[in-house]
């Protein structure tokens, strides 16, 4: 046989195949995607879960007699399923739409995106209680098995239909939207609703049925991946954000950039699987970081130039409870008991993580940035600083202090990646830059992939301090903590601090009273991403292993999810938000897969029912008493003039 | 430099922005003389606004250029010009609505203490700043409300505290966008008698629609129609042009 | 005098967030009349047909039509009752061909002027069917965001500003259409700044200023006070 450039043509068409194919599942995944982007302004996280769910419908209706024994219900096969399943999916979304995503409209972005990452995590949670991680089998259906010999190669006929059948869902889909009366309804939506509205087209019901559109869609994907891939939990997951990477490629809301994108990539991967293996998984990631230096607004993409940071903050500047001066002894007199009331290494995890909410708080509460990628800083610096101290033999301080640089230098360029785009397109960039740390960890073989760098030697504090002593290791994790926390009390209240909160509330005046906003923001993002290298270092210490856990997206959106029970922009809250999350997760751990579930509600409860966490809803209690106070105190006193004096 | 007309701040020559398919601006020429009040006025949609965000460098423009001071300013960035001296106000109240009062106004004296990057230092440093803060705030009367949210402001406040923030900068050159809009009489008299105020030492080219306040304070008025400049004089001349008054109520040939 | 009246505005109030713009507006439109709001900019008559509309959310007052409260009504809803809004910036959509801007709206009764009809009455469009929308020159956009509205069968147009921006050629196209509109019995409340044109057409006028009516002219009382009226209008 003859070679192409060193490369066995069968190689090379087999994973442009197997590329293509996955292409095909992008389009679809990130045409649906960019449809309710287009329409909805919503990041839909729970697109993924949603595609799980259609394979997983497949396989039930499959599996009717056996899930339902006595009522005597046939095996309904494929064929039914790719009628019947997108359908129900889509109903289900409809109804998702109604019940969660509705309420979030008039709201911050940002919370749209976090109510789809809780839905996300409650449903694949909940198959993944039941399912595990094993995958379901679900055959080629009989008309489809077989091969097409191809004179190159050998195609199975599966998936041969899938691209074709994928191809057209795509083209017909494109038809609809760009040359039909109904398209032309959405994309009209798509720019002015209100006018929309104005000519009597009901705009609400055209939400819920684009939104039940996309993720049928997806339900549609699900189907047609399940005899391709295995049926399992995690189907969804893994897709998802490679398939935000590809809507931010193509244009956040370009529907031919999304099927374009979708396909090239998957093709472009399948090509970096012949030439350079290690670099398929990451590959996506890397073209859209280049794709952004180059063109911020996507392939297809028009630029937008709106000046918005979401301000979700919850604080009071004047507040006592925002007063670091008073709250550092306080917490360093809690933290001196507390290895005494509970474990210490309970204690010690809660410190790191407060301390990584902390300093996640810092962009996202204090400069209004949604980022969720800083599991990239948190598990650089673990596996750095497990890495120097485990194979160089560095002291832990030094140790630490060499993840909190790298952290630093990845937070610099992922800022500088970023930082000129806001909302949603912050939060998918940073998401899919972390990606790329996060597959480096899984192939490089010094990160020894899903082991980890185990046995790190806590060594000895200057080399005079046994950290193998609990407590030793305890009240040196507690002087890092109230160290970071000093530091970001300082941070938000400095002359730079001010400038922050001025980009925060209103960008465009800071502009025009000459800051650089974009540049004080990137040093915040770097701080941000120093500190919460600084409890990822910590924490590989404490702990002694650095894992793919430290680098999970899931570790990312515990950040996020500690900021918001605790309360968004408040200095407090990310540490009242750890302490909750990290006892919730001990308290279910016997529950096992059940703490992914209990934290998704979480997430959802909080973005529905508690936007302004513990701390700002104490917050807002105690502002609202003094007010009325205030008001009592200008009512028994008539000959007061104003309610401002009483405060 | 630039030697020609130095008694001109700006110098706008061939301005253009074409946005999708029409000009909302072409081809104005415009010069703002130093220390002068310039009213930009014309029905909507004249390209007043659009004029305004060129020259402080919120929009780039087609075509054009802009000098300030002898300067060609055309390419640089909004925060640049603003550095430069152009502060501008927008037309909703461009406050910090979270930040006290006294807060909105030192962070725009704060920028030439040189300290705005210093992330380790305590805000207490900026206190050398009370005094001039205090002195803004009196001159709008709000010294009163210093220590208060600003977002608890009535809206005629807020504006009058955005005119304390602009006037920190100490601006050689203050654009004000529509300054009295949506305001009650009482408060439009105090901030045109602000204006005239402010007007000592500076130049301000501001967009109006109330033409009793641009009477009142404009030394220069420029009419906009259709994105073009229609006519250029002081409040007496403008108002018995022929083209004007067609542009504001209708040629006579409709 | 309000027995007749189809659409009536009582005290309306509204706001932009915190700015407030209109301060008691009080009129009314009858069956078949082309009434005007006339007023400078700001004056508040934007935002009463947009209030009108339901578009403006933050409002007090009464916005009767056919006997039914309009004022906490949806965009939608209001539309469907027979009032179509043709917007001062026009609208129309970038992303839509000109056929599609022209079918967009949707019929809310019988009674809409036919598409060959439409396409008499606006020659340029049927041309340019298939252009984008916003290709169109000024003129011709105005025409189409006219035009689209016809189709509805709504009876009570809402023109914002319709000449604003355009050469004198293209106003008098305009006024030549909102005659014949007329003439088939659709009611137009006009917003103009361009008295001239509005004068020729109107039945009524209705001064606006700081958000509030402060004077009402008859069309035959025109002649007689257009000294008055210059001095609301003009600089």
């Amino acid at each position: 046989m003859f070679e192409l450039i060193g490369i066995p043509p069968m190689l090379l068409f087999g994973q442009l195949m197997i590329g293509l194919i996955n292409g095909v599942f992008y389009a679809m995944m990130s045409l649906g995607v960019a449809i309710i982007f287009g329409m909805l302004r919503i990041g839909n996280f729970v697109h993924g879960a949603q595609y799980m769910l259609g394979a997983f419908g497949a396989w039930y209706l499959l599996h009717l007699p056996d899930l339902f024994p006595g009522l005597g219900l046939p095996a309904l096969g494929y064929w039914w399923a790719l009628v019947i399943v997108p359908v129900a999916v889509g109903l289900v979304g409809a109804a998702t739409e109604r019940l969660f995503i509705r309420r979030v409209y008039d709201l911050e972005h940002a919370y749209g995106l976090l109510l789809t990452v809780g839905l996300a995590m409650v449903i694949e949670g909940l198959f993944n209680v039941r399912y595990g991680a094993a995958g379901q089998q679900y055959n080629v259906p009989e008309t489809l098995k077989g091969v097409v010999n191809l004179g190159f190669m050998f195609l199975p006929i599966y998936r041969l239909w899938v691209i074709v059948a994928g191809i057209v869902v795509c083209v017909v889909t494109w038809f609809v939207i760009e040359r039909t009366k109904l398209g032309s309804y959405l994309r009209a939506a798509t720019e002015n609703p209100d006018l929309v509205r104005a000519f009597g087209i009901n705009v609400p019901r055209m939400l819920m049925l684009t939104y039940a559109f996309g993720v049928g869609l997806a339900g549609l994907a699900g189907v047609m991946a399940a005899p391709i891939y295995q049926v399992s939990p995690q189907m969804g997951q893994s897709i998802i954000i490679t398939i935000f990477a590809v809507v931010v490629i193509g244009g956040m809301g370009s529907i031919f950039g999304a099927i374009f994108s979708g396909l090239m990539l998957g093709l472009i991967e399948g090509l970096t699987k012949v030439f350079y293996p290690q670099g398929s998984t990451t590959v996506i990631f890397v073209i859209m970081a280049i794709v952004l230096v180059f063109r911020p607004a996507g392939l297809f993409g028009k630029e937008t130039s709106a000046f918005h940071a979401a301000d979700m903050s919850n604080a009071r500047s004047d507040s006592f409870l925002e007063n670091g001066r008073l709250w550092l002894p306080v917490l360093a007199v809690i933290g001196a008991a507390l290895p005494f009331l509970v474990y210490p290494v309970f204690a010690m995890k809660m410190l790191c993580f407060a301390l990584f909410a902390s300093a996640y708080n810092l962009v996202f509460g204090y400069v209004g940035l949604l980022a969720f990628g800083h599991a990239a800083f948190f598990g650089a610096s673990a596996y750095v600083a497990a890495q120097s101290a485990a194979v160089w033999g560095f002291p832990p301080e030094l140790a630490i202090l060499a993840g909190v640089a790298m952290a630093t230098v990845i937070g610099a360029l992922f800022g500088w990646l970023a930082i000129r785009r806001q909302g949603l397109y912050f939060a998918m960039i940073t998401l899919a830059l972390a990606q790329i740390v996060y597959f480096y960890a899984i192939q490089a073989s010094w990160t020894h992939g899903e082991d980890g760098i185990q046995q790190v030697p806590r060594g000895y504090l200057f080399g005079m301090i046994d950290l193998d002593q609990p407590l030793n290791m305890y009240y040196f994790v507690l002087a890092i903590f109230l160290a970071g926390f000093a530091l970001i009390y300082r941070i938000i209240h400095s002359p730079f601090g001010q400038v922050l909160k001025s980009v925060r509330e209103n960008e465009p005046r800071a502009i025009s009273l000459g800051y650089s906003t974009d540049r004080f923001k990137l040093i915040a993002f770097t701080l941000s991403a120093m500190l919460a290298g600084l409890a990822g270092g910590t924490k590989a210490i404490v702990f002694q292993i650095a894992s793919l856990t430290d680098l999970h997206f899931m570790t990312s959106a515990e950040a996020l999810l500690m900021s918001l029970i605790g309360g968004v922009g408040t200095l407090l809250g990310p540490i009242v938000g750890a302490v909750v999350v990290v006892t919730m997760q001990k308290e279910f751990a016997s529950l096992g897969s059940w703490v992914v579930v209990v934290q998704g509600a979480a997430f959802v409860l909080c973005v529905l029912f508690l936007r302004k966490g513990v701390v700002g809803t104490l917050e807002e209690y105690l502002s609202n008493r003094q007010a009325r106070r205030a008001a009592l105190a200008v009512a028994d006193r008539p000959e007061t003039p104003r309610a401002g004096a009483a405060s | 430099m630039n030697a020609v007309s130095t008694d001109n701040i700006i110098e706008a020559s061939g301005l253009t922005k074409n946005f999708a398919g029409f000009a909302a601006v072409s081809d104005v020429d415009l010069n703002v003389r130093r220390h002068s009040i310039h009213a930009l006025i014309g029905p909507n949609g004249a390209g007043k606004t659009t004029t305004f965000n060129l020259i402080t460098k919120f929009l780039a423009p087609s075509s054009g250029r802009i000098l300030y001071n002898g300067t060609d300013i055309t390419s640089e960035s909004p925060a640049r010009v603003a550095r430069r001296g152009i502060v501008r106000s927008f037309q909703i109240s461009a406050i910090f609505p979270r930040m006290t009062v006294g807060e909105n106004v030192r962070i725009a004296l704060q920028r030439p203490l040189g300290t705005s990057f210093r992330f380790w230092q305590s805000e207490r440093s900026l206190r050398v700043l009370s005094e001039r803060v205090d002195e803004l705030l009196t001159a709008v009367g709000l010294t009163d409300q210093r220590d208060q949210t600003a977002a608890g402001l009535p809206y005629g406040r807020k504006r009058a505290l955005e005119f304390a923030t602009t006037l920190a900068l100490e601006p050689e050159l203050m654009l004000l966008d529509e300054p009295t809009s949506g305001l009650g009489n009482e408060d439009v008299d105090r901030i045109a008698e602000l204006i005239r105020k402010v007007s000592a030492n500076r130049t301000i080219l501001m967009v109006e629609h109330n033409l009793s306040v641009v009477s009142r304070l404009a030394d220069m008025i420029t009419v906009l129609a259709r994105g073009r400049i229609l006519a250029e004089g002081d409040y007496s001349e403008i108002s018995n042009n022929q083209q004007v008054i067609e542009a504001y109520i209708g040629g006579e040939d409709d | 005098m309000t027995s007749s009246a189809w659409l009536t505005v009582r005290d309306l109030e509204g706001w932009y967030g915190e700015s407030q713009a209109l301060h008691g507006m009080n009129f009314e439109v009858r069956r078949g009349e082309v009434v005007t709001l006339l007023g400078r900019n700001g004056a508040g008559k934007t935002t009463t047909l947009r209030a009108i509309m339901g578009l403006l959310r933050k409002k007090t007052g009464e916005i009767r039509f056919a006997d039914e409260n309009l004022a906490g009504r949806l965009p939608e809803y209001i539309a469907r009752r027979g009032i179509a809004y043709c917007p001062e910036e026009r609208g129309i959509f970038a992303s839509l061909s000109v056929e599609e801007n022209l079918m967009l709206p949707l019929v809310v009764a019988e009674g809409g002027m036919a598409l060959p009809d439409i396409l008499e009455l606006f020659p340029n469009l049927g041309e340019r069917r298939a252009s984008q929308g916003t290709k169109l020159s000024g003129g011709e956009q105005q025409m189409l965001a006219i035009a689209r509205i016809l189709r509805t069968g709504a009876r009570l147009l809402l023109l914002d500003e319709p000449t604003e921006g355009l050469a004198p050629v293209i106003v008098q196209q305009i006024g030549s259409v909102v005659r014949q509109l007329k003439e088939r019995g659709f009611t137009v409340l006009l917003v103009e700044q361009n008295f001239r044109f509005a004068s020729k057409l109107a039945d009524r006028h209705y001064v606006v200023e700081n958000g509030k009516v402060i004077d009402t002219l008859d069309a035959n009382d025109v002649a007689a006070n257009a000294e008055r009226i210059q001095k609301y209008l003009k600089v």
